[in-house]
Protein backbone atom coordinates (compact mmCIF):
# COMPACT_ATOMS: atom_id res chain seq x y z
CA UNK A 1 0.00 0.00 0.00
CA UNK A 2 3.00 2.41 0.45
CA UNK A 3 3.93 2.01 -2.93
CA UNK A 4 0.14 2.95 -3.69
CA UNK A 5 0.27 5.93 -1.67
CA UNK A 6 3.89 7.12 -3.10
CA UNK A 7 1.93 6.80 -6.83
CA UNK A 8 -0.62 8.93 -5.96
CA UNK A 9 1.58 11.45 -4.34
CA UNK A 10 3.47 11.28 -7.33
CA UNK A 11 0.86 11.73 -9.35
CA UNK A 12 -0.45 15.14 -7.19
CA UNK A 13 3.12 16.57 -7.70
CA UNK A 14 2.95 16.35 -11.53
CA UNK A 15 -0.03 17.77 -11.76
CA UNK A 16 1.24 20.95 -8.95
CA UNK A 17 4.76 20.94 -10.84
CA UNK A 18 2.57 21.72 -14.01
CA UNK A 19 1.36 25.02 -12.89
CA UNK A 20 5.08 26.67 -13.53
CA UNK A 21 4.86 25.39 -17.36
CA UNK A 22 1.92 25.17 -18.59
CA UNK A 23 -0.32 28.80 -19.10
CA UNK A 24 -3.26 26.74 -19.71
CA UNK A 25 -3.70 25.90 -15.93
CA UNK A 26 -3.81 29.56 -14.64
CA UNK A 27 -4.75 31.46 -18.12
CA UNK A 28 -4.00 34.90 -18.64
CA UNK A 29 -6.46 37.75 -20.24
CA UNK A 30 -3.46 40.48 -19.92
CA UNK A 31 -3.04 41.83 -23.69
CA UNK A 32 0.61 40.84 -24.68
CA UNK A 33 0.55 42.27 -28.23
CA UNK A 34 3.72 43.68 -29.18
CA UNK A 35 3.33 47.24 -30.88
CA UNK A 36 4.21 47.65 -34.87
CA UNK A 37 5.91 49.72 -36.53
CA UNK A 38 4.06 51.44 -39.24
CA UNK A 39 4.85 50.14 -42.95
CA UNK A 40 6.84 47.48 -41.81
CA UNK A 41 6.27 43.93 -43.19
CA UNK A 42 5.00 41.14 -41.48
CA UNK A 43 2.21 39.00 -40.15
CA UNK A 44 0.27 41.21 -37.50
CA UNK A 45 -2.32 43.33 -38.24
CA UNK A 46 -1.20 46.68 -38.44
CA UNK A 47 1.64 45.41 -40.91
CA UNK A 48 2.38 45.06 -44.60
CA UNK A 49 1.72 41.86 -45.91
CA UNK A 50 5.00 40.23 -47.07
CA UNK A 51 4.39 39.45 -51.24
CA UNK A 52 2.36 35.89 -51.42
CA UNK A 53 2.54 33.86 -54.40
CA UNK A 54 1.08 30.60 -54.77
CA UNK A 55 -0.01 27.88 -57.36
CA UNK A 56 -4.01 27.37 -57.28
CA UNK A 57 -5.49 23.83 -57.50
CA UNK A 58 -5.46 24.26 -61.42
CA UNK A 59 -2.27 24.96 -61.59
CA UNK A 60 -2.69 28.99 -61.83
CA UNK A 61 -0.27 30.90 -60.23
CA UNK A 62 -1.92 33.34 -57.59
CA UNK A 63 -0.46 36.39 -56.74
CA UNK A 64 -1.30 38.77 -54.08
CA UNK A 65 -0.37 42.10 -56.01
CA UNK A 66 -2.99 40.99 -58.59
CA UNK A 67 -5.49 41.42 -56.05
CA UNK A 68 -4.28 45.14 -54.61
CA UNK A 69 -4.19 48.59 -55.57
CA UNK A 70 -2.64 49.31 -59.49
CA UNK A 71 -2.86 45.01 -59.99
CA UNK A 72 -4.33 42.99 -62.70
CA UNK A 73 -7.81 42.42 -60.72
CA UNK A 74 -8.23 44.96 -57.51
CA UNK A 75 -10.10 43.88 -54.69
CA UNK A 76 -11.51 45.71 -51.79
CA UNK A 77 -10.07 43.16 -49.32
CA UNK A 78 -8.24 39.22 -49.58
CA UNK A 79 -9.22 36.85 -46.98
CA UNK A 80 -6.82 34.05 -46.15
CA UNK A 81 -7.96 30.93 -44.44
CA UNK A 82 -5.77 28.35 -44.01
CA UNK A 83 -7.15 24.61 -44.12
CA UNK A 84 -6.21 21.19 -43.54
CA UNK A 85 -9.40 19.71 -44.59
CA UNK A 86 -10.25 18.61 -41.12
CA UNK A 87 -13.41 18.97 -39.49
CA UNK A 88 -12.99 22.56 -38.15
CA UNK A 89 -11.77 24.08 -40.43
CA UNK A 90 -14.43 23.23 -43.42
CA UNK A 91 -17.06 24.01 -40.39
CA UNK A 92 -15.25 27.57 -40.63
CA UNK A 93 -15.61 27.76 -44.30
CA UNK A 94 -18.82 26.67 -44.18
CA UNK A 95 -19.93 29.42 -42.07
CA UNK A 96 -17.65 31.82 -44.65
CA UNK A 97 -19.59 30.42 -47.49
CA UNK A 98 -22.85 30.46 -46.65
CA UNK A 99 -22.98 33.44 -43.67
CA UNK A 100 -20.34 35.82 -45.23
CA UNK A 101 -20.09 35.47 -48.62
CA UNK A 102 -23.61 35.99 -49.26
CA UNK A 103 -23.78 39.12 -47.43
CA UNK A 104 -20.94 41.21 -49.15
CA UNK A 105 -21.70 39.69 -52.55
CA UNK A 106 -23.26 43.00 -53.90
CA UNK A 107 -20.42 45.09 -51.67
CA UNK A 108 -17.38 45.72 -53.55
CA UNK A 109 -14.46 42.75 -54.29
CA UNK A 110 -13.38 39.98 -52.06
CA UNK A 111 -11.32 37.12 -52.80
CA UNK A 112 -11.72 34.34 -50.64
CA UNK A 113 -8.39 32.17 -50.45
CA UNK A 114 -8.54 28.24 -48.74
CA UNK A 115 -4.75 28.14 -48.28
CA UNK A 116 -3.92 24.65 -48.19
CA UNK A 117 -0.57 23.95 -46.44
CA UNK A 118 -0.80 19.72 -45.89
CA UNK A 119 -1.50 18.30 -49.45
CA UNK A 120 2.08 19.44 -50.81
CA UNK A 121 1.17 19.62 -54.86
CA UNK A 122 -1.29 20.65 -56.97
CA UNK A 123 -3.01 17.43 -57.62
CA UNK A 124 -3.32 16.50 -54.24
CA UNK A 125 -4.66 20.22 -53.36
CA UNK A 126 -7.53 19.80 -56.00
CA UNK A 127 -8.54 16.36 -54.88
CA UNK A 128 -9.21 17.70 -51.47
CA UNK A 129 -10.62 20.31 -52.47
CA UNK A 130 -13.03 18.44 -54.51
CA UNK A 131 -13.59 15.39 -52.03
CA UNK A 132 -14.58 17.91 -49.34
CA UNK A 133 -17.17 20.07 -51.99
CA UNK A 134 -15.13 23.37 -52.70
CA UNK A 135 -14.86 22.77 -56.13
CA UNK A 136 -16.50 25.39 -57.97
CA UNK A 137 -16.87 27.50 -54.52
CA UNK A 138 -15.90 31.00 -53.69
CA UNK A 139 -12.94 29.85 -52.65
CA UNK A 140 -10.01 29.34 -54.55
CA UNK A 141 -7.51 26.95 -53.13
CA UNK A 142 -4.35 27.30 -53.36
CA UNK A 143 -1.34 25.32 -52.77
CA UNK A 144 1.30 26.42 -49.58
CA UNK A 145 4.22 24.24 -50.96
CA UNK A 146 6.64 23.85 -47.76
CA UNK A 147 4.39 26.10 -45.75
CA UNK A 148 6.07 29.52 -46.57
CA UNK A 149 3.55 31.33 -46.66
CA UNK A 150 1.66 29.45 -43.20
CA UNK A 151 5.36 30.46 -41.71
CA UNK A 152 5.62 33.67 -43.09
CA UNK A 153 2.22 34.86 -41.75
CA UNK A 154 2.42 32.16 -38.32
CA UNK A 155 -0.70 30.39 -39.36
CA UNK A 156 -2.24 27.78 -38.25
CA UNK A 157 -5.35 25.15 -38.33
CA UNK A 158 -7.89 27.99 -39.00
CA UNK A 159 -5.91 31.11 -39.21
CA UNK A 160 -8.20 33.69 -41.07
CA UNK A 161 -5.89 36.45 -42.56
CA UNK A 162 -7.75 39.90 -43.66
CA UNK A 163 -5.61 41.98 -46.27
CA UNK A 164 -6.62 45.19 -47.17
CA UNK A 165 -6.60 46.96 -51.37
CA UNK A 166 -3.54 48.60 -50.04
CA UNK A 167 -1.71 45.20 -48.74
CA UNK A 168 -2.34 46.38 -44.75
CA UNK A 169 -3.12 43.12 -42.68
CA UNK A 170 -6.06 44.12 -40.66
CA UNK A 171 -6.78 40.90 -39.18
CA UNK A 172 -4.78 37.58 -38.42
CA UNK A 173 -6.35 35.33 -35.82
CA UNK A 174 -7.91 31.79 -34.75
CA UNK A 175 -11.93 31.48 -36.85
CA UNK A 176 -13.48 32.14 -33.27
CA UNK A 177 -17.16 32.95 -34.54
CA UNK A 178 -16.71 34.81 -37.85
CA UNK A 179 -17.94 38.05 -36.58
CA UNK A 180 -14.61 39.49 -36.32
CA UNK A 181 -14.21 38.87 -40.13
CA UNK A 182 -17.68 40.05 -41.05
CA UNK A 183 -16.96 43.32 -38.41
CA UNK A 184 -13.89 44.56 -40.38
CA UNK A 185 -15.17 43.71 -44.16
CA UNK A 186 -18.20 45.92 -42.90
CA UNK A 187 -15.72 48.27 -42.40
CA UNK A 188 -13.35 47.96 -45.48
CA UNK A 189 -15.88 47.58 -48.41
CA UNK A 190 -18.26 50.13 -50.22
CA UNK B 1 -18.16 -24.34 -2.55
CA UNK B 2 -19.75 -21.10 -0.86
CA UNK B 3 -16.11 -20.11 -0.99
CA UNK B 4 -15.79 -20.80 -4.93
CA UNK B 5 -19.47 -18.50 -5.40
CA UNK B 6 -18.43 -15.35 -3.21
CA UNK B 7 -14.83 -15.25 -4.46
CA UNK B 8 -17.00 -15.02 -8.47
CA UNK B 9 -18.70 -12.65 -7.01
CA UNK B 10 -15.63 -10.39 -5.98
CA UNK B 11 -14.04 -11.50 -8.74
CA UNK B 12 -17.20 -10.22 -11.18
CA UNK B 13 -16.92 -7.25 -9.20
CA UNK B 14 -13.27 -6.71 -10.00
CA UNK B 15 -13.71 -7.27 -13.70
CA UNK B 16 -16.87 -4.94 -13.50
CA UNK B 17 -14.10 -2.07 -12.06
CA UNK B 18 -12.19 -2.97 -15.30
CA UNK B 19 -15.15 -2.53 -17.25
CA UNK B 20 -15.39 1.29 -16.62
CA UNK B 21 -11.84 1.66 -17.96
CA UNK B 22 -13.47 1.66 -21.10
CA UNK B 23 -12.22 4.66 -23.06
CA UNK B 24 -15.53 5.38 -24.20
CA UNK B 25 -15.57 8.98 -23.71
CA UNK B 26 -12.38 9.94 -25.61
CA UNK B 27 -12.24 12.66 -27.26
CA UNK B 28 -8.64 13.13 -29.28
CA UNK B 29 -8.01 14.59 -32.17
CA UNK B 30 -4.47 15.29 -32.98
CA UNK B 31 -5.43 18.19 -35.06
CA UNK B 32 -8.28 19.84 -33.07
CA UNK B 33 -7.27 19.05 -29.42
CA UNK B 34 -5.13 16.34 -27.76
CA UNK B 35 -5.75 13.00 -25.51
CA UNK B 36 -7.57 12.78 -22.11
CA UNK B 37 -7.87 10.58 -19.35
CA UNK B 38 -11.20 8.04 -18.83
CA UNK B 39 -11.67 7.72 -15.20
CA UNK B 40 -10.97 4.89 -12.96
CA UNK B 41 -13.21 3.20 -11.07
CA UNK B 42 -11.85 1.41 -8.17
CA UNK B 43 -14.13 -2.67 -7.31
CA UNK B 44 -16.18 -2.92 -4.28
CA UNK B 45 -13.51 -4.90 -2.41
CA UNK B 46 -10.09 -3.14 -3.75
CA UNK B 47 -8.14 -0.73 -1.58
CA UNK B 48 -6.08 0.84 -4.72
CA UNK B 49 -5.50 0.00 -8.05
CA UNK B 50 -3.03 1.13 -10.14
CA UNK B 51 -3.24 1.21 -14.37
CA UNK B 52 -1.09 1.28 -17.29
CA UNK B 53 -3.02 1.55 -20.93
CA UNK B 54 -2.00 2.27 -24.30
CA UNK B 55 -4.40 3.51 -27.04
CA UNK B 56 -3.74 3.77 -30.58
CA UNK B 57 -6.36 5.94 -32.18
CA UNK B 58 -6.16 6.05 -36.02
CA UNK B 59 -7.74 8.45 -37.76
CA UNK B 60 -9.92 7.90 -41.09
CA UNK B 61 -11.59 10.92 -42.43
CA UNK B 62 -14.41 13.18 -40.24
CA UNK B 63 -18.25 13.99 -40.15
CA UNK B 64 -18.30 17.61 -41.58
CA UNK B 65 -20.69 20.37 -39.54
CA UNK B 66 -24.18 18.95 -41.82
CA UNK B 67 -22.99 15.09 -40.03
CA UNK B 68 -21.66 14.08 -43.59
CA UNK B 69 -18.79 12.06 -43.28
CA UNK B 70 -15.75 13.08 -45.40
CA UNK B 71 -12.53 11.14 -46.49
CA UNK B 72 -9.07 12.46 -45.05
CA UNK B 73 -6.47 14.02 -47.66
CA UNK B 74 -5.24 11.43 -50.13
CA UNK B 75 -2.09 9.73 -48.89
CA UNK B 76 -2.28 11.06 -45.27
CA UNK B 77 -1.91 8.99 -42.25
CA UNK B 78 -3.14 10.91 -39.08
CA UNK B 79 -2.08 8.67 -35.36
CA UNK B 80 -2.44 9.79 -32.00
CA UNK B 81 -1.26 6.98 -29.35
CA UNK B 82 -1.59 7.93 -25.99
CA UNK B 83 0.62 6.37 -22.74
CA UNK B 84 -1.99 6.43 -19.78
CA UNK B 85 -1.68 6.02 -16.61
CA UNK B 86 -3.44 6.16 -13.45
CA UNK B 87 -4.42 5.03 -10.16
CA UNK B 88 -7.55 4.54 -7.65
CA UNK B 89 -7.71 4.75 -4.17
CA UNK B 90 -10.22 3.86 -1.73
CA UNK B 91 -11.12 6.86 0.98
CA UNK B 92 -13.98 4.79 2.99
CA UNK B 93 -16.35 2.44 2.51
CA UNK B 94 -18.38 3.90 0.01
CA UNK B 95 -15.80 6.78 -1.04
CA UNK B 96 -12.74 6.69 -3.75
CA UNK B 97 -10.51 8.96 -5.77
CA UNK B 98 -8.58 8.31 -8.55
CA UNK B 99 -6.81 10.03 -11.46
CA UNK B 100 -5.33 9.62 -14.20
CA UNK B 101 -3.06 11.56 -16.87
CA UNK B 102 -2.01 10.53 -20.53
CA UNK B 103 1.32 11.37 -22.56
CA UNK B 104 0.51 11.97 -26.01
CA UNK B 105 2.29 11.25 -28.88
CA UNK B 106 1.29 13.01 -32.18
CA UNK B 107 2.30 11.72 -35.66
CA UNK B 108 0.56 12.85 -38.82
CA UNK B 109 1.55 12.66 -42.13
CA UNK B 110 0.02 14.06 -45.41
CA UNK B 111 1.71 14.37 -49.01
CA UNK B 112 3.37 18.18 -48.13
CA UNK B 113 3.75 18.05 -44.29
CA UNK B 114 5.15 15.61 -41.64
CA UNK B 115 5.06 16.22 -38.05
CA UNK B 116 5.94 14.10 -35.03
CA UNK B 117 5.25 15.82 -31.77
CA UNK B 118 4.64 14.83 -27.80
CA UNK B 119 3.92 15.70 -24.68
CA UNK B 120 1.11 15.77 -21.51
CA UNK B 121 -2.41 15.56 -22.37
CA UNK B 122 -5.28 17.00 -20.16
CA UNK B 123 -5.04 14.81 -16.72
CA UNK B 124 -8.55 13.85 -15.01
CA UNK B 125 -9.16 13.47 -11.21
CA UNK B 126 -12.48 11.83 -9.85
CA UNK B 127 -13.87 11.27 -6.83
CA UNK B 128 -16.30 8.42 -6.56
CA UNK B 129 -19.60 7.55 -4.09
CA UNK B 130 -20.96 4.17 -4.09
CA UNK B 131 -24.44 3.99 -3.15
CA UNK B 132 -24.17 0.55 -2.40
CA UNK B 133 -22.82 -1.51 0.12
CA UNK B 134 -23.12 -5.04 -0.87
CA UNK B 135 -22.12 -6.81 -3.87
CA UNK B 136 -25.15 -6.50 -6.31
CA UNK B 137 -24.67 -8.85 -8.59
CA UNK B 138 -26.74 -12.25 -8.15
CA UNK B 139 -26.53 -15.93 -9.65
CA UNK B 140 -30.21 -15.98 -9.77
CA UNK B 141 -33.76 -13.45 -9.64
CA UNK B 142 -35.67 -14.47 -6.63
CA UNK B 143 -37.13 -11.58 -5.85
CA UNK B 144 -37.42 -7.81 -7.22
CA UNK B 145 -34.57 -6.62 -4.47
CA UNK B 146 -32.11 -9.04 -7.09
CA UNK B 147 -32.75 -6.52 -9.28
CA UNK B 148 -31.40 -3.67 -7.87
CA UNK B 149 -28.01 -2.23 -9.27
CA UNK B 150 -24.98 -1.20 -8.18
CA UNK B 151 -24.96 2.72 -8.47
CA UNK B 152 -22.19 4.75 -8.30
CA UNK B 153 -22.00 8.80 -8.44
CA UNK B 154 -18.98 10.62 -9.54
CA UNK B 155 -17.17 14.02 -9.86
CA UNK B 156 -14.78 14.23 -12.57
CA UNK B 157 -12.16 17.63 -13.22
CA UNK B 158 -10.41 17.84 -16.12
CA UNK B 159 -7.13 19.84 -15.76
CA UNK B 160 -5.92 20.95 -18.64
CA UNK B 161 -2.28 19.83 -18.36
CA UNK B 162 -2.11 18.88 -22.15
CA UNK B 163 -0.46 21.58 -24.86
CA UNK B 164 -3.78 23.81 -26.59
CA UNK B 165 -3.55 25.68 -28.99
CA UNK B 166 -3.40 29.02 -26.82
CA UNK B 167 -0.09 27.90 -25.17
CA UNK B 168 3.34 28.63 -26.82
CA UNK B 169 2.99 26.46 -29.49
CA UNK B 170 4.24 26.81 -33.25
CA UNK B 171 1.24 24.99 -34.84
CA UNK B 172 -1.89 22.98 -34.47
CA UNK B 173 -0.14 19.58 -34.80
CA UNK B 174 1.73 20.19 -31.14
CA UNK B 175 -1.91 19.92 -29.39
CA UNK B 176 -2.23 17.32 -26.93
CA UNK B 177 -4.96 19.20 -24.69
CA UNK B 178 -7.81 20.93 -24.79
CA UNK B 179 -6.97 24.06 -22.67
CA UNK B 180 -10.28 23.71 -20.30
CA UNK B 181 -11.12 23.22 -17.13
CA UNK B 182 -14.20 21.04 -16.77
CA UNK B 183 -16.36 19.60 -13.97
CA UNK B 184 -17.89 16.17 -15.10
CA UNK B 185 -21.10 14.43 -13.07
CA UNK B 186 -21.54 11.32 -13.44
CA UNK B 187 -23.94 8.60 -13.13
CA UNK B 188 -22.91 4.77 -13.63
CA UNK B 189 -25.62 2.02 -12.86
CA UNK B 190 -24.32 -1.57 -13.09
CA UNK B 191 -26.30 -4.95 -13.05
CA UNK B 192 -24.97 -8.66 -13.17
CA UNK B 193 -27.41 -11.13 -13.42
CA UNK B 194 -24.28 -14.10 -14.02
CA UNK B 195 -23.10 -14.59 -16.39
CA UNK B 196 -24.21 -11.28 -18.27
CA UNK B 197 -24.13 -8.00 -17.22
CA UNK B 198 -24.95 -4.63 -18.53
CA UNK B 199 -23.99 -1.32 -17.60
CA UNK B 200 -25.42 2.21 -18.15
CA UNK B 201 -23.64 5.06 -17.92
CA UNK B 202 -24.52 9.44 -18.25
CA UNK B 203 -21.60 11.95 -17.69
CA UNK B 204 -22.44 16.00 -18.32
CA UNK B 205 -20.18 18.23 -18.11
CA UNK B 206 -19.42 22.11 -17.71
CA UNK B 207 -16.04 23.59 -19.18
CA UNK B 208 -14.99 26.52 -16.91
CA UNK B 209 -14.75 30.05 -18.80
CA UNK B 210 -11.08 30.83 -19.66
CA UNK B 211 -9.56 34.03 -20.82
CA UNK B 212 -7.46 34.04 -23.81
CA UNK B 213 -4.75 35.97 -25.43
CA UNK B 214 -2.97 34.00 -27.22
CA UNK B 215 -3.43 31.64 -30.66
CA UNK B 216 -0.99 29.40 -31.60
CA UNK B 217 1.78 30.89 -30.10
CA UNK B 218 0.84 34.83 -31.69
CA UNK B 219 -0.60 37.00 -28.79
CA UNK B 220 -3.85 38.26 -29.65
CA UNK B 221 -6.52 41.09 -28.46
CA UNK B 222 -8.12 39.08 -25.29
CA UNK B 223 -10.94 37.81 -25.35
CA UNK B 224 -13.08 35.18 -23.02
CA UNK B 225 -13.81 31.81 -24.04
CA UNK B 226 -16.00 28.85 -22.98
CA UNK B 227 -16.47 25.81 -24.61
CA UNK B 228 -19.81 24.32 -24.43
CA UNK B 229 -21.58 21.72 -22.08
CA UNK B 230 -20.89 18.05 -22.87
CA UNK B 231 -23.02 14.95 -22.58
CA UNK B 232 -22.22 11.05 -22.73
CA UNK B 233 -23.92 8.34 -22.68
CA UNK B 234 -23.02 4.76 -23.03
CA UNK B 235 -24.78 1.63 -22.71
CA UNK B 236 -23.14 -2.07 -22.30
CA UNK B 237 -23.42 -5.41 -22.19
CA UNK B 238 -21.28 -8.13 -21.28
CA UNK B 239 -20.75 -12.01 -20.98
CA UNK B 240 -18.29 -13.53 -18.32
CA UNK B 241 -16.98 -16.95 -18.92
CA UNK B 242 -15.02 -18.54 -16.00
CA UNK B 243 -11.99 -21.17 -16.47
CA UNK B 244 -11.40 -24.47 -14.19
CA UNK B 245 -8.84 -22.49 -12.98
CA UNK B 246 -11.22 -19.96 -11.59
CA UNK B 247 -9.59 -17.27 -13.99
CA UNK B 248 -12.25 -15.03 -16.12
CA UNK B 249 -12.96 -13.66 -19.40
CA UNK B 250 -15.47 -10.84 -20.21
CA UNK B 251 -16.61 -10.03 -23.34
CA UNK B 252 -18.41 -6.63 -23.45
CA UNK B 253 -19.77 -4.69 -26.74
CA UNK B 254 -20.81 -0.77 -26.06
CA UNK B 255 -22.52 1.84 -27.40
CA UNK B 256 -21.61 5.29 -26.62
CA UNK B 257 -22.65 8.57 -27.83
CA UNK B 258 -21.00 11.92 -27.48
CA UNK B 259 -22.40 15.38 -27.57
CA UNK B 260 -20.84 18.55 -26.83
CA UNK B 261 -22.96 21.67 -27.51
CA UNK B 262 -21.90 24.91 -29.20
CA UNK B 263 -19.00 27.12 -27.65
CA UNK B 264 -19.03 30.88 -26.27
CA UNK B 265 -16.93 33.18 -27.58
CA UNK B 266 -17.11 36.41 -25.37
CA UNK B 267 -20.84 36.49 -25.14
CA UNK B 268 -21.44 35.54 -28.96
CA UNK B 269 -22.17 31.73 -29.41
CA UNK B 270 -19.86 30.17 -32.34
CA UNK B 271 -21.87 28.62 -34.59
CA UNK B 272 -19.20 26.25 -36.29
CA UNK B 273 -18.36 24.40 -32.68
CA UNK B 274 -20.42 21.94 -31.03
CA UNK B 275 -19.67 17.65 -32.07
CA UNK B 276 -21.27 14.45 -31.96
CA UNK B 277 -19.73 11.23 -31.94
CA UNK B 278 -21.44 7.58 -31.64
CA UNK B 279 -18.86 4.83 -31.66
CA UNK B 280 -19.18 1.09 -30.84
CA UNK B 281 -16.43 -1.02 -28.66
CA UNK B 282 -15.92 -4.69 -27.92
CA UNK B 283 -13.77 -5.60 -25.17
CA UNK B 284 -12.06 -8.76 -23.63
CA UNK B 285 -10.71 -8.64 -20.21
CA UNK B 286 -9.06 -11.22 -18.44
CA UNK B 287 -8.78 -11.67 -14.81
CA UNK B 288 -6.50 -13.67 -12.72
CA UNK B 289 -7.95 -16.28 -10.20
CA UNK B 290 -6.88 -14.07 -7.43
CA UNK B 291 -8.44 -10.96 -9.37
CA UNK B 292 -5.65 -8.97 -8.64
CA UNK B 293 -4.42 -8.50 -12.19
CA UNK B 294 -6.45 -7.49 -14.75
CA UNK B 295 -5.70 -7.49 -18.81
CA UNK B 296 -8.08 -5.90 -21.02
CA UNK B 297 -8.15 -4.86 -24.83
CA UNK B 298 -10.42 -2.54 -26.29
CA UNK B 299 -11.66 -1.56 -30.13
CA UNK B 300 -13.69 1.31 -30.39
CA UNK B 301 -14.75 1.99 -33.55
CA UNK B 302 -16.65 5.29 -35.13
CA UNK B 303 -19.11 4.31 -38.20
CA UNK B 304 -18.28 6.22 -41.30
CA UNK B 305 -21.84 6.54 -41.95
CA UNK B 306 -23.52 10.03 -42.80
CA UNK B 307 -25.18 11.03 -39.19
CA UNK B 308 -23.42 9.54 -36.36
CA UNK B 309 -20.82 12.15 -35.97
CA UNK B 310 -20.62 15.89 -36.87
CA UNK B 311 -17.76 18.15 -36.86
CA UNK B 312 -15.25 15.10 -35.17
CA UNK B 313 -13.39 12.63 -37.03
CA UNK B 314 -13.87 9.42 -37.03
CA UNK B 315 -11.46 6.96 -35.76
CA UNK B 316 -10.38 3.19 -34.79
CA UNK B 317 -9.24 3.33 -31.14
CA UNK B 318 -6.87 0.22 -30.13
CA UNK B 319 -6.51 0.02 -26.41
CA UNK B 320 -4.49 -2.41 -24.63
CA UNK B 321 -3.72 -1.83 -20.58
CA UNK B 322 -3.02 -3.86 -17.25
CA UNK B 323 -4.57 -3.09 -13.93
CA UNK B 324 -3.75 -4.81 -10.51
CA UNK B 325 -5.47 -4.13 -7.40
CA UNK B 326 -4.37 -4.10 -4.19
CA UNK B 327 -6.96 -5.26 -1.34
Amino acid sequence: MYFVKSYMVLLSIIFLGLNGCNSDLAPSGSDQRAVVSSGSIGFQPGQQAPNITWLDSVGNSFNLSDHLVGGATPAQAVVLYFTMWCPICTSHMDDILFNTVPLFSLRGTVVYVAVDYVSGTVAMARTAEVSNGYAGSAFRTVVDTNQTVMNQMHASMGTTVVINQNGLVLMNEDYRTGQNLRTILNAVLP
Amino acid sequence: MMFSIVNKIKGAALIVGAAFLLPVSLHAASCCGGGSAASLVLPKFGKAMLDVSMDVEQYHGYWDSKGVWRADPPNSSLNQYRLNVGGAYRLADRWQISAMIPYVFNQNKYTGISSNTNGLGDAAVSVWYEAFDNIMCVWDVQSWQDLKPAIYWGATLTIPTGISPYDAVNNNFDITGRGFYRLDGSVLLDKTVYPWNATLGYTYGVHLERPVNREYGNYVQPYRKKMGDRSTATISMGYTHFTQLMQSITYTLAYAQLDEQKAVISGVTDATSGLKKRSLSGTVAWASDDRDWIIKGTVNHALRYNQWGRNFPTTNVFTMGVSHVFR
